[in-house]
């Protein structure tokens, strides 16, 4: 049996082969297609039984070493606790439908050769691996950062003949460079001046010997260890993209990289930074050292700036026009919510009372709750969007109407997935945005700025529902198209079985995950029982949460509560009821036109486009910015007529 | 089954009943006392129910694209607004009371609104989709009032339950509580728009978009939007009473629940007769209006953070 550290090395070996393989048989997409699956499934069989070792049985005593060569320093160590468990699920759980649908999805770029995706594709995933489990804060830091940069920058340029896609992709690994350096020079300032405190050791760099290093540091170096720790926000938060960084990259970006690819990227990718910033934040700051490191006050920053970004992205991806640049602001602003749980987390662990410090784990569990939940459903909704573009050959809304009679399985899929990232009750992502709510409203007893930022989250939860409403309804719903009507007459516009079932599969996800949240939580309690480290220890002794699959989740005091099942009771037996009442009259029914109030037929001119949503929130929010820019070739319809 | 489960359903039971039962008559209440107002002479304060029941037999005409959609969001508009009632007190303890809590209430409140707009989205009428565009503004702007007012109880009583939140926890502080009267002048300031009367009924707006949403639809599906709208005025109103009118709850069982439907009553009353006496507002000018009530919300908010 292999150990949870040699799983994770050896599924990095069989990516980086599979990366060999795949480019040796990319003459065939479907082929190379399948192997890249087999490869992916494959290391993800080998992640699962090594989190589920992990969470299980715990983790190993120690960090597990490989090609050491001492006389040079180089090692490369790898530790799988709690918290990069859930990680490695997350990347795992997310890559296998990522990779299935890809089989079929690249069939549809005619003119680009797979040789350049399936390859990338998989030293991608490897490096994320890699990242979210070693512990040397430099070398390997550095190798398995390029590694996932490189390969991401080739997979957003794939479809190098559209100039603006090389333009995102080199703005990208600007961005990923800066961050790669902020990082490093962070892990440098840490590692140098314990060393100069300390005198030096061997592996100055690894996670162990900075966090032992710490606490002298933090007593006597505070600016220097402060500099390191903005830059270490800086850097993952460039990746996570964190406002004012967020808006640089990541709305360029994921819209030009094939949708299985920005299904990744928004997923799985952009979470390494959340999984710095907890990993950095609260691991490597052992529990002896919590009186001079300035916890509540890193709490409050990062509190704030996830407020900032979950209002500011929303707002932004309420603009939108475009299907897949939609979902890319919503990232920027769904890792506001995570930022808000991570930052109410550090802002309520330092106090003494304990019940305080229980709503300090409730936040945790909802910022990492949500890291998952957000991967479940905005992997999916790249999926449906590339569905849709797949179906339409478009990403712009505007265009887009009816597909729902067209594509049903599809329009369903992304309805749980625009209900979850909504937060409606029933669905994952309600569970998550709930737990940090109760963590920062009754946290707001102790510090006193947390309900306002959970307002303003409760108010974003309705603009990203209004986004969606408008996402999901002039593309599913409104009346169909003339680009979709004519597309429709050509062929059938619902996406093969084999693009569907990763969408059905992520589907069922966030709807289990929601009407049994209880699963969720005690894989986040193991988690935190397994990752016992620096203030990671503090969290996992809260426990604060009693959970079953039965009674659903709540605080131990009942002061919160929410029991998804009772609840799908109650609402299945009044729709009945519903139902009944309608059924009351046997009325007849019978399908007619809709009445255009004297018009003969609906021109393109009369259609209510995406455009026309929300024009007056949309002015009064012109100054914060990303506004579409107006799309090259035809003008709007609405231009159109006089 | 123990005691608590039966009581639950017992009182969820009771909770529905009562809404389907009461909603279409204060709704005639208020059709009754808005004609009167107007110089009018009006219908019978039945009349809803005989329209009710007229609409439930007439032909059910589907001209949306998504027919199947349109049928969910029919149904699902009158199930969560009845799934709302059960999270309520009603004169007597919540129902859902151990199933859920107040963050589920706000985001419960807003799945009632979230149906009207697939509803309307699946008809695909371009007055539909100008009513929803609208209603999604003014949802915008609207849900954080009834949150805000909810959490500056939850942040006095340091819980999210419902019985305890539900019961006048606005005022739940040691000296003067500025925020519980802020909120209350706040929430009665905007509670037309709530129940979507006039002069913040701009999304159905009848004299320019022809019901907005509801514009496609008719029949029992007409009936059941008309219910669940109904439904809503009851739902919203004994939302406010619990909140901010707690006084008389606790008397001794058939005077408090009186008392309890009294209020509620008088609240309705009100709502009817700002409505007769106002001409709706513009869409830009409900959103100025909302705003600056939550900014004067998040004012409240701030101070129940600090204890008053």
């Amino acid at each position: 049996m292999m150990s949870p550290e040699q799983a994770v090395v050896v599924s990095i070996l069989i990516c980086l082969a599979g990366a060999v393989l795949t480019l040796l048989v990319s003459r065939s997409k479907t082929i190379a297609g399948w192997l890249a699956f087999f490869i992916t499934a494959s290391t993800a069989v080998l992640i699962f039984s090594a989190v589920a070792k992990v969470l299980i049985t715990g983790p190993s005593p120690h960090p597990a070493a490989f090609w050491a060569m001492p006389k040079v320093g180089f090692v490369l160590r790898i530790y799988v606790d709690g918290l990069t468990a859930m990680f490695l699920l997350l990347a795992a759980l997310i890559a296998v439908p990522a990779f299935f649908y890809s089989i079929a999805y690249m069939r549809h770029y005619e003119h680009y050769s797979v040789a350049r995706y399936y390859p990338y594709f998989l030293l991608f995933l490897a490096a994320m691996y890699g990242l979210l489990s070693t512990t040397d804060m430099m070398w390997f830091f550095f190798i398995f950062w390029q590694l996932m940069t490189l390969p991401g920058y080739a997979l957003i340029r794939f479809e190098s003949r559209k100039p603006e896609n090389v333009r995102a992709a080199n703005k990208y690994l600007i961005m990923m460079q800066i961050a790669c350096v902020a990082t490093m020079v962070g892990a440098e300032v840490l590692a140098v001046t314990g060393a100069a405190v300390r005198g030096t050791v061997n592996l100055m760099y690894d996670f162990d010997t900075v966090s032992a290093n710490l606490p002298l540091l933090l007593s006597t170096r505070p600016m220097a260890t402060a500099f390191a720790f903005a830059l270490f926000l800086v850097g993952f938060g460039i990746k996570m993209g964190m406002w004012p960084f967020g808006q640089i990259w990541l709305p360029d970006a994921h819209p030009a990289a094939p949708s299985p690819v920005s299904a990744m990227l928004s997923g799985v990718m952009i979470k390494t930074g959340v999984y710095g910033v907890m990993r950095y934040f609260l691991w490597l700051v052992p529990i002896s050292a919590q009186e001079d490191y300035p916890l509540a006050r890193w709490g409050m920053i990062i509190a704030v700036l996830g407020t900032i970004t979950l209002f500011t992205g929303t707002m932004q991806a309420l603009k939108q026009e475009q299907s897949k640049r939609l979902l890319a602001f919503h990232s920027i602003g769904q890792v506001g919510y995570i930022l808000l749980g991570t930052g109410a987390c550090m802002a309520l662990l330092p106090s003494a009372s304990p019940a305080v410090a229980a709503l300090a784990t409730i936040a945790f569990f909802g910022a990492l709750f949500h890291v998952l939940n957000h991967g479940l459903f905005k992997g999916l909704l790249f999926l449906n969007a590339g569905s849709m573009l797949h179906a339409t050959g478009t990403q712009d809304l505007n265009k887009m109407g009816g597909l729902m009679k067209f594509m049903p399985l599809t329009a369903i899929t992304a309805l749980v997935a625009s209900f979850s990232i909504s937060g409606v009750p029933l669905f994952n992502g309600f569970v998550s945005k709930w737990s940090i709510y109760v963590a920062a409203i009754q946290g707001g007893a102790s510090v006193k700025y947390l309900p306002v930022c959970a307002v303003i989250a409760i108010l974003t939860s309705a603009l990203t529902l209004a986004s969606f409403i408008k996402f999901f309804g002039v593309s599913f719903l409104s009346r169909t198209s003339t680009l979709v009507r004519s597309k429709a007459e050509t062929g059938r516009l619902e996406v093969p079985w084999m693009m569907q079932l990763p969408q059905v599969l992520l589907a069922f996800f966030c709807v289990l995950l929601g009407v049994v949240p209880a699963i969720g939580f005690s894989l986040m309690q193991r988690a935190l029982d397994a990752s016992r480290g620096g203030l990671g220890t503090t969290l996992a002794n809260a426990a604060p949460m009693r959970t079953g699959p039965l009674t659903g989740i709540g605080e131990l005091n009942s002061a919160a509560l929410f029991a998804p099942l009772a609840l799908a009771v109650v609402l299945g037996l009044t729709f009945v009821l519903a139902y009944s009442i309608a059924k009351l009259g046997s009325a007849p029914r019978r399908a007619a036109a809709p009445w255009l109030c004297g018009y003969v037929r609906e021109a393109d001119c009369h259609r209510y486009l995406a455009h026309n949503f929300y024009g007056e929130i949309k002015r009064y929010f012109r100054w914060l910015g990303g506004m579409p820019r107006p799309q090259p070739g035809k003008p709007p319809a609405w231009k159109e007529t006089t | 089954m123990d005691r608590s489960m039966i009581w639950m359903t017992v009182a969820g039971v009771l909770n529905v009943g009562l809404v389907l039962l009461v909603a279409p008559f204060f709704q005639g209440v208020l059709r009754k006392v808005t004609a009167r107002i107007q110089s009018r002479q009006g219908p019978p304060i039945p009349q809803p129910y005989f329209d009710l029941l007229k609409l439930l037999g007439k032909e059910d005409i589907e001209s949306g694209e998504s027919p199947v959609m349109q049928r969910f969001a029919v149904y699902l508009s009158l199930a969560t607004v009845l799934t709302v009632a059960c999270l309520l007190p009603m004169g007597y303890g919540a129902p859902m009371n151990g199933a859920g809590d107040v963050i589920l209430l706000i985001y419960l409140l807003t799945l009632c609104g979230i149906c009207t707009l697939l509803a309307g989205l699946a008809a695909g009428s371009t007055y539909s989709l100008v009513g929803i565009s609208r209603e999604m503004m003014s949802m915008i702007t609207l849900e954080p009032l009834f949150a805000i007012a909810i959490i500056v109880g939850a942040l006095h009583t340091h819980s999210f339950r419902l019985d305890t939140v539900l019961n006048g926890s606005v005022y739940a502080v040691a000296g003067f509580p500025f925020s519980g009267l802020i909120m209350l002048v706040v929430i009665l300031l905007s509670f037309q728009a709530f129940v979507q009367r006039v002069p913040f009924d701009i999304s159905e707006a009848e004299t320019e978009l022809m019901e907005g949403p509801l514009m496609e639809y008719s029949g029992p599906k007409l009936a059941l939007f008309k219910y669940a709208h109904m439904a809503k005025l009851v739902i919203y109103s004994t939302l406010f009473v619990a909140l901010f009118v707690p006084w008389g709850s606790e008397f001794v069982f058939p005077l408090g629940w009186l008392l309890f439907w009294a209020k509620v009553f008088v609240l309705v009353l009100l709502v009817t007769l700002v409505a007769a006496t106002h001409a709706r507002y513009r869409i830009d000018q409900a959103i100025r209006y909302f705003a600056s009530l939550v900014a004067v919300a998040l004012v409240a908010l701030v101070l129940a953070s600090y204890g008053h």
